[in-house]
């Protein structure tokens, strides 16, 4: 083998006979050299198919699915980091780690360009089409990296970006989408063809970034450590390999911890908020949502929800994931689709709603993996198997799937289920005269509308905040008095017994207006203050 | 009057400023510390970024063929403890053209003694060069050795080296291989179950030969290593040697001819690095760092790199020879800041921002602890749990050690101390237990 020689500098002090074999690029590999420069065939191919899939999340992204929760409140801790209010407007009180909603505060000029009306929860979403959209490229950069066919790899593409639930949920801000975008950087980063350092190490921060922006991504990393362990397989080099990656992973990680410690929160104690305390109380306290097997549990109706978007990536994706466990090329992805199909088997679990979230690519990549594979199974024996067996395949696909597909996002692309919220805001803006001295108990779908037509932001009031903040309760001498309107949404009247505070506001006030269908029917209130004072 | 812009700068009160102001300077001197820790890292890492590039740090597989003349010089200074063995082992050698020349000072009777017995072993092979300048250090003696030397190419050894007799051959076929004018072989420190800072030292020379040089030779800007060092006679004879007054006169010489344009070649092959042992006490390890520390000021205050054909390369030598400073000074600051970060009350941010120089230094014990499992594995020794936890304890005060080194380097060249303190050998690194009676007298 060569030794290391100095290749660039002036002309050398001797005139040395140079007699080492050159590597003189041969004729089919110059033209290789000149398509990486110029731009490769293939990346136009995954932009394009990104571009049309992000073209179908982007219509109608406002009016469909309808403004969850979870979506108000981290869009409004994304303004609350814009802003310089901190990690949270409210105590930050380490519910979740913080990274997704910076990077969500990062890209909150985006909506901007656009000039859609809409609530702020609805048009914020155009912000989360460039995290989609990475998610998109790196799928097919993993797929092409594991060895996959461009036909198959595509495809995977395709699945994770056309999928009527994946349609549905990678519209909504949640935090699982960045989380999904980081660690499939990170399973392309140490999957890289040129096993080089940096990119392991670059690939343990990513996956550090992924947990801190969910923390639940946690359980995927054993995938980009088997990939890892695959490709650095062989190699001189992969002691080092592994060593950066757990420097990046670690290095990154106790940033989080770090900030904890500085600010004093790291333990419990006594009057104050703390990261240990959070993750005791997840753990421990946070009541499970039944088994996913158990009829009438929490997480058995959340399964048929997602079933009834798209029952085909749920079923074909867990079949493919078990399918292509034992094929060692395909393993990754399997293994962190596994995993979280187990985590979410396990019984008496607390199950979020936007869990699904994460499986998705895992199981839009096993899938299209499978599919590969029985391409690459049929060729082995006979020649003319493979054509059969592709046309098969796209038949059974376009009788099968597009169908049903194309009714379940003819639905994304048409219903306008925030229309509700839309009046709502309108209301509130147009209505209400003194906002400036109104106080008002919102959910937080509704909260940054709020604030943008003007209400003091402390004077605009998470409800469940009422009985849980104690810092919250300390601004309202007067308890519920202090109140002029709340307005009832579907989110605020879930769980009535819990919130004592939120309750006495609903019997105590009077609709002054009501908006949206009987069962999702927003009612904004006002608070009778002479009756009772 | 006209009231303050409401976003202007006056609108503080002084002590919003000052505060303003202090967090403004931690945070760009942590942004630099972070820079400089990273790009140390990065260049550090450089033979392991790919399994291709750790490939290509070796030395290619020999033909046979013996067609370069060697003439190995070898210093000895109060050495005659070692001395012998060294000369052995060099006589061992499978190459077939090669002299040896020892050179011994005038004042030096009891290594001139060693070096006249063995000498006379091999009347054929080995010279005695008597050093008689006035004041002794090495270049000067190297420069004494230089007009008897016959050879096409001449080598440097230390008098205390453990080499390898398939060394010369494997130089041989470099030199013929690559055209080169200079090949710079591995050198390795050996004991690291001395103490903790040898096993520090050892890690030091280990990444620095078995990495770092080989991106020094790639960017053709390199300070050559002290020994197991090969040059053209030409080549050095037209360079008008050694620099007899720099401190670093391996430095200087790697300077002067990367500046000329000559082609320098660096492998390392464990089986083939030479040997040898880490000063025996903190107090030799200081001073010799002192030394080298100062040499690169020198060898930076001179100037010669300033004729590097390209900007790069001149950024390369300007860091690479105020490197042993910042270094210091980072290893210095680093804690200070942390420390702020941690007991005075500073903003989450601020305090945050001064923790990211520790990243890459961290990240570099991680790889110091890789580092140290494959210097076991390739050198056949057996690392214990005992020797990691001196790795990460002891990585702060080594830290310390180095700093204080460089902060002497700059004090003695300011204070025009140019001595030559010499490093002490006691034969630590030979297999036999090392004579404790022989132990030789530090200038």
């Amino acid at each position: 083998m060569p030794v290391t020689q100095r290749r660039k500098g002036s002309v050398a002090l001797l005139e040395a006979v140079d007699d080492s074999p050159r590597i003189v690029p041969t004729a089919t590999e110059v033209p290789a050299e000149r398509r990486r420069r110029r731009g490769n065939p293939e990346t136009y191919l995954a932009l394009s198919l990104t571009a049309l899939v992000v073209t179908v999340l982007a219509i109608n992204i406002t009016g469909f699915p309808g403004a969850s929760d979870d979506e108000g409140t981290y869009l409004a801790q994304a303004w609350a980091v814009a802003n310089g209010k901190g990690l949270a407007h409210y105590t930050y009180w380490y519910d979740h780690p913080p990274l997704a909603w910076i990077q969500l505060a990062a890209l909150s000029w985006i909506p901007g360009l656009f000039g859609v009306d809409g609530p702020a929860v609805a048009v914020g979403r155009i912000a989360m089409l460039p995290v989609v959209g990475a998610s998109l490229m790196l799928i097919y950069t993993i797929c092409r990296r594991m060895g996959m066919a461009v036909w198959s790899s595509a495809a995977a593409l395709l699945i994770f970006g056309l999928s009527p639930l994946a349609v549905t949920m990678d519209r909504e801000i949640y935090l699982d989408s960045f989380a999904v975008a980081w660690m499939l950087g990170a399973l392309a980063l140490v999957l890289s063809p040129r096993r080089h350092l940096w990119h392991v190490t670059a690939a343990g921060v990513a996956t550090a970034v992924a947990v801190l922006s969910k923390e639940t991504m946690l359980v995927t990393a054993p995938a980009v450590a088997v990939a890892l362990w695959q490709n650095a397989a062989r190699s001189s080099t992969r002691p080092w390999a592994i060593g950066g990656y757990i420097s990046g992973v670690v290095l990154t990680g106790v940033f989080y911890p770090l900030y904890a410690l500085l600010r004093g929160e790291l333990f419990p104690g006594p009057g104050h908020v703390s990261l240990i305390g959070a993750w005791q109380f997840q753990l421990a306290n946070r009541s499970g949502s039944g088994s996913i097997f158990t009829t009438g549990s929490g997480a058995n109706d959340l399964l048929h929800s997602w079933l009834f978007y798209d029952p085909i990536i749920l079923v074909a994706g867990l079949v493919a994931t078990v399918l292509i466990l034992p094929v060692r090329r395909l393993r990754p992805p399997a293994v962190a689709g596994a995993i979280l199909t187990l985590v979410a088997l396990r019984p008496g679990g607390y199950l979020p709603a936007m869990y699904v979230v994460q499986i998705l690519p895992f199981f839009a990549i096993a899938i299209a993996a499978a599919l590969d594979q029985a391409g690459v199974l049929s060729s082995i024996r006979t020649r003319w198997l493979r054509p059969v067996v592709l046309t098969l395949l796209a038949l059974l696909a376009a009788t099968l799937v597009v169908p049903r597909w194309w009714t379940g996002n003819q639905r994304a692309l048409t219903a306008d289920d925030n229309a509700g919220y839309a009046a709502a805001a309108d209301y509130l803006r147009t209505a209400v005269s003194d906002r400036q001295n109104t106080t008002v108990v919102v959910d937080d779908v509704l909260w940054l509308d709020c604030v943008n037509a003007g209400y003091q932001q402390e004077k605009v009031i998470w409800f469940y905040k009422l009985d849980l903040d104690p810092a919250v309760k300390a601004t309202l001498p007067h308890g519920w008095h202090d109140v002029d309107y709340i307005v009832s949404t579907p989110a605020l009247r879930q769980d009535p017994a819990a919130l004592p505070t939120v309750n006495t506001l609903l019997t105590n006030s009077a609709v002054v207006a009501a908006f949206g269908p009987q069962e999702g029917r927003i009612e904004v209130r006002r608070i009778n203050k002479l009756e009772n004072s | 009057m006209v009231p303050p812009h409401p976003y202007s700068w006056w609108r503080f009160s002084f002590a919003e400023r000052a505060l303003i102001l202090a967090a403004a300077v931690m945070i760009s001197i942590s942004l630099v510390l972070s820079t400089f820790a990273a790009v140390t890292l990065w260049w550090t890492m450089h033979a392991w970024r790919t399994p291709e590039t750790l490939a290509a740090t070796r030395f290619a597989e020999p033909d046979g063929d013996h067609r370069v003349t060697f003439s190995l010089l070898v210093p000895a200074r109060h050495e005659q403890a070692v001395l012998e063995h060294t000369v052995e082992r060099l006589l061992r050698s499978t190459h077939q053209g090669y002299e040896i020349i020892l050179i011994i000072g005038h004042d030096d009777p009891e290594t001139a003694e060693v070096a006249n017995r063995v000498a006379a072993t091999a009347p054929e092979r080995i010279l005695v060069v008597t050093d008689h300048n006035e004041v002794k250090n090495k270049p000067r003696a190297l420069n004494t050795a230089l007009r008897y030397v016959r050879g096409d190419v001449v080598g440097v050894f230390d008098a205390e080296d453990q080499v390898h007799p398939d060394l010369l051959e494997h130089v041989d076929h470099a030199f013929r291989d690559t055209g080169a004018d200079v090949v710079q072989g591995g050198v390795q420190l050996i004991n690291f179950h001395s103490s903790w800072f040898s096993l520090h030292n050892c890690l030091e020379y280990f990444f620095w030969f078995r990495s770092r040089l080989h991106l020094h030779a790639d960017k053709g800007f390199i300070p050559l290593g002290g020994n197991t060092v090969f040059v053209r006679a030409d080549v050095l004879r037209r360079a008008n040697g050694w620099d007899g007054t720099c401190l670093a006169e391996d430095c200087d010489l790697g300077v002067r001819l990367s500046s000329r344009g000559a082609k320098v070649v660096v492998a390392y092959e464990a089986s083939l690095v030479t040997r040898e042992e880490t000063p025996d006490t903190i107090g030799s390890l200081l001073k010799q760092r002192t030394r080298w520390n100062q040499g690169f000021l020198q060898v930076l205050r001179k100037g010669e790199w300033r004729r590097l054909p390209s900007f790069r390369q001149r950024l390369l030598a300007r860091y690479t020879l105020t490197g042993p400073f910042l270094q210091a000074f980072s290893g210095l600051a680093i804690p200070v800041g942390v420390g702020m970060a941690l007991w005075a009350d500073l903003p989450v941010g601020i305090a945050l921002a001064t923790f990211v120089p520790v990243v890459p230094m961290l990240a570099n014990i991680v790889f110091q602890t890789v580092g140290l499992r494959d210097f076991g594995m390739q050198y056949g020794l057996k690392i214990r749990l005992k020797h990691y936890a001196w790795l990460t304890l002891g990585a702060f005060p080594y830290a310390l050690i180095l700093s204080v080194a460089a902060l002497r380097a700059v004090w003695r060249e300011y204070t025009g101390r140019r001595n030559w303190e010499l490093t002490a050998h006691v034969g630590a690194h030979l297999h036999a237990a090392g004579p404790a009676s022989a132990e030789a007298s530090a200038a």
